[in-house]
């Protein structure tokens, strides 16, 4: 079931898509975590991770994405985000995480702000 | 005075989100508005691992107590385990990016830490956070958010 919450694409121009269906929380952030790992040391460091079907995130799911982020720069590369709703919008203001990622409304734009790296 | 609504269960993370629906529900049952059942559900998740991660120092080491009670206008979570005294105020804060935005630094992707941030959450979150450990009775956490 937990691989249903997670997935992954990859659409060209070495940019790859990890989707987050449901509640980034205990049971969920160690698999997000693994595959932000997984493709990282792949050499994919150009990601988006689309956030259009997550509706809770917790301490650890910002971390989750703070350690990929932060692989990612190191690398040459970024993660970015798309697709917050309101609730996801405000947890990351109220940590100064909206000033940390690039976050874009969808996956198109999101593609489109990471071709320009 | 409000009827106290009690919960027990192992401290193990699968057990957090049975911990968030029986407060959510009990926030929304006591009126709270949307918003705030989201803030309580959070903040209650945030106290939990701590507790595991904090006060027992991992999961299956012992039992999580919560209840919750609505008193006048304020609705008041509270959280008992009996491991290790964890006190939040000790916790040192977060160093996060600034809220506003700066166009002429990038975020630091070194100067950047994020321990802490559960607490930092708590405190966010809810109008009053309160600590307190006894030997006998080990570390009780009160979250308190009160009605808009």
């Amino acid at each position: 079931m937990s691989g249903m919450n997670i997935w992954e694409e990859s659409v060209g121009d070495d940019i790859w898509i990890v989707g987050v269906n449901g509640r980034l929380d205990q049971n969920l952030n160690p698999i997000l975590e693994q595959h932000l790992t997984t493709l990282l040391d792949e050499g994919r460091t150009r990601l988006v991770v689309d956030l259009s079907q997550t509706n809770y995130i917790n301490s650890g799911g910002l971390r989750t994405l703070v350690t990929g982020w932060r692989k990612a720069r190191q690398q040459q590369g970024n993660l970015v985000l798309c697709g917050l709703d309101g609730r996801l919008q405000e947890i990351f203001g109220m940590v100064g995480f909206d000033q940390l990622f690039q976050i874009y409304p969808n996956r198109q734009a999101a593609q489109q702000g990471l071709s320009q790296l | 005075m409000g009827v106290k609504h009690v919960l027990t269960v192992p401290g193990r993370y699968e057990e957090i989100q049975k911990i968030c629906q029986f407060v959510a529900e009990g926030a929304a049952e006591s009126g709270l508005d949307e918003t705030a059942v989201f803030h309580i559900e959070l903040a209650c998740d945030e106290a939990c691992t701590n507790i595991i991660e904090h006060a027992y120092g991992g999961e299956g080491k012992g039992e999580i107590a919560i209840s919750w009670q609505l008193k006048d206008s304020t609705f008041t979570v509270t959280f008992h385990d009996n491991g290790r005294s964890f006190n939040p105020d000790a916790v040192p804060q977060p160093a996060l990016p600034p809220t506003s935005p700066d166009p002429k630094s990038a975020p630091d992707i070194d100067n950047v830490k994020v321990g802490g941030l559960g607490i930092h959450f708590m405190r966010q979150l809810m109008d009053d956070v309160q600590f307190d450990f006894d030997e006998k009775e080990g570390n009780t956490l009160v979250l308190v958010k009160n009605k808009s």
